[in-house]
């Protein structure tokens, strides 16, 4: 296991910064995900730590060793590419044997590597196989183990599910999540799902116009994002602009929305201090002493009831898990101040 | 169900009889012609050759220049191939691999001199050559001068094949530690074999066909099969002789053009690969 970091890397292209002064740090056994919409230079950064890119600036280290320079070929990471990228005549033994005879084991070692990774995956039926005559989701496990039996330090995903349809994306995911635990795997994983972000990873950077707007875990990403733009990426999100008003109770204070007055925790307050809020719809709890809101639309889920509300002109949602209201209706609706969160910046 | 299949089977057969009377009629002819025994003339009005031996084989092997020809085509024709395939190579992995301003400019520039007549790039390649001071080597000038008029046909099949590289199949080589030449095999080789291979063909079968620069440069000491052909045709007018001539350059080529349909064939279920 080892560790990856990353320092005021710099990548542009014919005068766009990709990736604009990123700096991370990965730590040995962790599962990353660098999760944002297209162009928001998460491959950019993939490929810099695979070596396909050199930076225009910063470092990269694996470990303790500086790789910035190393090339693709001599770094210790694998890579899984996301149209899998087997070699089309070369049967399955010999695609996953390949970076073994690269690095010029002996055939003795390369058999046991190989078929470790191959019963790991399932793969013993289809080892003398063309990649042609397999499924998409044997060539994605093909793929897999082509990067596995490598023994990598760091293992890179670039969006390998995009290819799978649904079912299957589920089933490669937790394959990919055991193997990378039982393998002690430190892996960087690219995708702009969130939902492959949150049921994955030990922790996503969100990545916004070549930036990391917020590295953390899953739940700190859900429950308390620091901008609009975290808040609206992962999980639908409300977010009001607001004024500070008045301290309600030790750390809370009530918070002047288009909306109404909401109640919030606010760590730093100031008297009349301009902020955004968000919080999650299904946070939204009815009670008959709430904010009124207007239902535009109702649309039923099975576990919850997703509502399109507005007040004042103010469109927004709400999700709770039984309701009989209809459109037209007036409902009233309030939040717990935990579930009201500040955020540093707009959306 | 049967008079669906007749229906659609109809025009097929005629169309297979026609090629096949296109095909056979001339190859009959030139076979026929060239067992024609001296002995007996072969006029209009006999279906068949009166007396029929293989005494024109005999005469043309012994007593023309058809075994220089030989050797000077058959030598010429090969080393015109891999000359060509290699002076290609560069361009067309440019034109392949790389994305740049004017790339379809170029393309189309590259292929310009099949428009060019033959003969036109003959003659004045063959001053070119004179006033270099270069003629008296002809089989180098003429090697020289084949492997600039097939140029545009390699560096197009070859632009193609370079093109079906796929750069993650050299990405992923690489990421698995390949060397260059270990990339080369793996990624490189199995997209480009195919495209090779027909360059290597197809200049060697318009090389072997080449008339007017064999003609114009090669003229009076180096003789390869067409021009041996044309003085029979031209000079002697001997249409025995010339037969035999001509299915010595058809016949092999012929099944060299077999060969090339089956590696433009397998070319692509090896690449094609779904995703793979």
């Amino acid at each position: 296991m080892i560790g990856v970091s990353a320092n005021g890397l710099v990548m542009r292209f014919d005068g766009v910064t990709a990736v604009d002064d990123v700096t991370f740090d990965v730590a040995p056994g962790e599962f990353v995900t660098l999760l944002g919409p297209s162009g928001c230079g998460k491959t950019t950064l993939l490929k810099m730590i695979s070596g396909f890119l050199q930076p225009h600036a910063g470092s990269i280290r694996l470990g303790d060793e500086d790789i910035t320079r190393v090339p693709p070929e001599a770094r210790d990471t694998a890579l899984c590419f996301q149209s899998y990228a087997l070699f089309p005549h070369l049967s399955v033994r010999e695609n996953l044997e390949f970076g073994l005879r690269q690095k010029r084991l002996s055939r003795d070692e390369r058999r046991r590597r190989v078929e470790e990774v191959a019963s790991t995956l399932e793969l013993d039926p289809q080892m003398d196989k063309l990649p042609n005559q397999l499924s998409g989701g044997q060539q994605q496990r093909v793929s897999l183990g082509r990067a596995l039996v490598m023994r990598p330090g760091v293992i890179l995903f670039d969006e390998p599910l995009s290819n799978l349809d649904a079912r299957l994306r589920d089933q490669v995911r937790i394959l990919i999540r055991r193997v990378q635990r039982d393998f002690g795997l430190t892996a960087i994983y690219v995708t702009h799902d969130q939902s492959e972000a949150l049921a994955l990873s030990d922790r996503i950077f969100v990545m916004n116009a070549g930036r990391v707007e917020q590295a953390d875990t899953p739940e700190a990403l859900y429950y308390r994002p620091r901008t609009g733009f975290v808040a609206d990426f992962i999980g639908g999100a409300n977010i009001l602009r607001g004024r500070l008003t008045a301290q309600t109770a030790p750390g809370e204070w009530a918070v002047d929305t288009p909306i109404g007055v909401l109640t919030a925790r606010v760590d730093a307050p100031r008297r009349g201090a301009e902020v955004h809020l968000c919080w999650r719809p299904e946070t939204a709890e009815l009670a008959a002493d709430g904010l009124p809101a207007q239902v535009l639309h109702r649309a039923f889920q099975g576990h919850f009831t997703d509502l399109a509300v507005a007040t004042n002109g103010v469109p927004y949602r709400i999700q709770v898990p039984r309701t009989q209201a209809r459109e037209g209706d007036e409902i009233r609706f309030r939040i717990a101040p935990e579930h009201v969160v500040v955020l540093e910046a707009g959306p | 169900m049967i008079a669906r299949l007749r229906i659609d089977q109809a025009p097929i057969l005629v169309l297979l009889l026609i090629c096949t009377l296109w095909l056979l009629i001339p190859f009959t002819m030139a076979v026929l012609w060239s067992l024609v025994d001296p002995s007996g003339t072969w006029t209009p009005d006999t279906l068949l050759p009166p007396v029929i031996s293989l005494y024109r084989w005999e005469f043309m092997w012994n007593n023309s220049l058809l075994q220089p020809a030989l050797l000077n085509s058959y030598t010429l024709a090969p080393t015109a191939a891999v000359v060509t395939l290699l002076l290609a190579m560069p361009t067309a992995y440019a034109l392949g691999r790389y994305d740049f301003p004017g790339k379809e400019t170029v393309k189309l520039i590259a292929l310009l001199p099949l428009v060019v007549p033959t003969f036109v790039t003959a003659i004045f390649f063959s001053s070119i050559l004179f006033q270099m001071g270069l003629a008296q080597y002809r089989f180098f000038a003429i090697l020289l001068a084949h492997a600039v008029l097939f140029l545009p046909f390699a560096i197009r099949i070859l632009t193609v094949s370079f093109e079906q590289v796929r750069q993650d199949h050299v990405d992923a080589a690489r990421d698995l530690g390949a060397s260059p030449l270990e990339r080369f095999r793996v990624a490189y080789w199995p997209a480009l074999k195919p495209g090779i291979m027909a360059t290597l063909l197809i200049v060697f079968i318009q090389s072997i066909e080449e008339f007017a620069i064999a003609y114009i440069v090669g003229t009076p000491d180096f003789t390869t099969v067409p021009t041996l052909l044309y003085s029979q045709l031209g000079q002697d007018f001997n249409r025995s002789n010339a037969a035999v001539l001509a299915l010595i350059l058809a016949v092999p080529n012929v099944i060299l053009m077999l060969i090339l349909e089956r590696f433009l064939k397998s070319a692509n279920p090896a690449l094609s690969s779904g995703k793979g």
